[in-house]
């Protein structure tokens, strides 16, 4: 009897697992098949197949720009944000300083905004500053939003490590910074690699701020595809998104090949 | 060793950032070159062939585009009035409105642009004459030819044939910038109401409910349609043209018999924007490249030297025929509407 009613259980959450991942999976699916159609405008079921749309990708010239923009913006953005996130780190997450927790909450506040405001709001303050609409604006302003994903990362992973590593190489002779070369980074390391993926994809799929910072020069992707998409019904935003998942699917290849995805989800 | 304070390091990061944030201006002004504004897709195209190209070749200077909406750029021109970064703007009514009560565009005179003799007057008095409509859509009944062989010819017939049920109707939902326009106050307007009575626009929606789906982009509408989620709708006309030649054979487009309502486009100039910026609007306004960009589009122009080729003269509405939107006056009740929706239709 109990075990009959265990596997009717077992039975609802196989059925709930697979309709919920239907329900998440069938608008990805109905847009990667709508980006091979042979129709001039976006239809599903779809009357045939052709790949037109994604040799429009790269016919159109301001997709090609704004994906460098995108790109570069994204690779900077996260390495920036490693570079300010993680010293930042290394010192407010162990500190018991009253003020350490302020800083980091601070720091972290990005988060808790909408994304437009900081976008409206950085556009008037760095153009108040003289920078207007340029990459080094777009630049600061995503590493804003880019930052609290390694701090939060990052912290989260180094305050969990006992200090005796550290002490214990500081103590056989290493200085400070052969302590963080051979013991520290390697330990903080998952929380790095999740951070800096997180803030990648922050940046590049970014288009609240990005709108506010678009010129002929730094137009990112996504602006772009939503100028495009507001004037043009060819299913060549649906291609693109399809090349974009598919970039997002090799890249978390690479990083799970390198890396391991599994240890990065722990740090997460 | 100089020591470096804490006034001396924000003041040379601040002077850096300006630096930085200067050398485009610097370049611009030794390559002779300005800033003007499209939307993506196919537009930006024809702005290229249509107006950006004989600017060129006149003025040997270069105009780079830049892609985006208008309230991108109205923010840009609003963060940075001195030295906007944008030379020319496209903008819808309502926000040309608000650009030229702000301060932040030019007159349009004759002397500064000798082509807006051929635009007409009301079109460059609907944004206070500062900038000029260049470029028009009329929101009316778009429908699916094979599933309606008899559509409505007015927006009383389409309400009537809507709320007995005979065809579901995608209609734009209050998130679309243009929903005030060209559904409620055209609607309004065809029904006896106007700006200061939207009760006809409202109960015209109690009636059909049931029958309405809502497209929140124009994407949307065209999806309603070739699922047959829904029959017919209120579109606009250039869209559903381009609609058409990209394959979609089974569209096709009504104004209805009280008048759509007049979508037009505008272009204005930013206050302390390059003064070449006259000779690339001069250029928008005139004939010939006008001509072209409506070929293209499928959308009305406004110079009235234009004559459309045979393909386009049955899609084109001249203006007249449209119902022209008291865009400012709508402007000063528009939230007091978006409410209304929100309490009586809520999607």
């Amino acid at each position: 009897m109990r075990a009959r009613k265990r596997d009717w259980i077992d039975i609802g959450l196989v059925a709930f697992t697979v309709l919920f991942f239907t329900f998440m999976l069938a608008p990805i699916i109905v847009v990667v098949v709508v980006s091979f159609t042979s129709a001039g405008y976006v239809a599903f079921p779809i009357p045939g197949w052709s790949l037109k749309w994604f040799a429009n990708i790269f016919a159109y010239q301001p997709f090609v720009g704004a994906l460098k923009v995108s790109i570069g913006v994204a690779i900077a953005a996260t390495l920036l944000s490693c570079l300010i996130g993680v010293p930042a780190c290394l010192y407010l997450a162990r500190s018991r300083r009253a003020w350490a927790s302020a800083v980091m909450t601070f720091l972290l506040s990005p988060l808790s905004m909408p994304m437009i405001v900081i976008g409206f709001a950085s556009l008037f303050f760095l153009s108040w500053l003289g920078i207007g609409i340029t990459f080094t604006a777009l630049l600061i302003t995503h590493t804003v939003v880019c930052l609290p994903y390694v701090i939060r990362t990052v912290a989260g992973v180094y305050a969990g490590l006992p200090s005796a590593y550290e002490e214990a190489a500081a103590i056989l002779g290493a200085d400070p910074a052969r302590v963080f070369w051979h013991v520290t980074l390697p330990l903080i390391r998952p929380g790095i690699m999740a951070g800096a993926l997180f803030s990648f994809l922050t940046s590049f799929d970014n288009l609240p701020i990005s709108y506010f910072f678009a010129s002929a020069s730094t137009g990112t992707l996504p602006v772009v595809m939503l100028s495009y998409l507001e004037n043009q019904f060819d299913p060549t935003i649906a291609a693109l998104s399809s090349l974009q998942l598919l970039m997002a699917v090799v890249a978390l290849l690479i990083v799970d090949r390198v890396y391991g995805i599994d240890k990065m989800t722990v740090a997460a | 060793m100089t020591k470096l304070d804490r006034r001396r390091f924000i003041g040379g990061a601040t002077a850096l950032a300006a630096g930085l944030g200067g050398m485009p201006h610097l370049a611009r002004a030794q390559a002779k070159s300005i800033t003007v504004t499209a939307f993506g897709g196919v537009w930006e195209e024809a702005v290229r062939k249509c107006f950006v190209a004989p600017f060129e070749a006149k003025t040997k200077a270069k105009a780079n585009v830049s892609l985006g909406g208008p309230p991108q750029w109205l923010a840009q021109v609003e963060a940075s009035p001195k030295k906007p970064p944008v030379d020319v703007l496209i903008m819808t009514p309502d926000l040309a409105l608000t650009a030229a009560k702000a301060g932040l565009v030019d007159d349009f005179t004759v002397e500064k642009l000798p082509n807006l003799a051929k635009i007409p007057k009301e079109l460059t008095d609907s944004v206070m004459g500062k900038g000029t409509l260049f470029d028009y859509g009329v929101g009316g009944i778009t429908f699916n030819k094979n599933r309606v062989k008899n559509p409505p010819k007015s927006f009383a017939e389409f309400v009537d044939r809507v709320a007995k049920g005979e065809f579901v109707a995608s209609v734009p939902s209050i998130s679309y910038a243009v929903t005030p326009i060209m559904l409620i106050w055209a609607m309004a307007k065809a029904f006896g109401g106007g700006t200061e009575n939207v009760d006809p626009f409202f109960k015209a929606m109690e009636k059909m409910k049931k029958n309405l789906v809502f497209w929140a982009g124009p994407n949307d509408f065209f999806n309603h349609l070739s699922s047959g989620e829904a029959e017919l709708g209120i579109y606009f006309d250039g869209r559903t043209w381009n609609h058409f030649d990209s394959g979609a054979t089974w569209i096709d487009f009504i104004n209805p018999l009280e008048g759509g309502s007049l979508n037009g486009v505008a272009v204005q100039k930013p206050v302390n924007a390059d003064p070449l910026a006259w000779d690339y609007i001069n250029e928008v306004l005139d004939a010939k490249n006008q001509t072209l960009f409506a070929e293209i589009m499928n959308y009305g122009v406004t110079n009235t030297d234009v004559v459309y080729s045979d393909k386009l003269k049955p899609r084109i509405t001249p203006w007249q025929q449209t119902q022209f939107p008291p865009y400012e006056e709508i402007a000063k009740v528009r939230n007091d509407w978006v409410n209304r929706w929100n309490r009586e239709i809520g999607r």
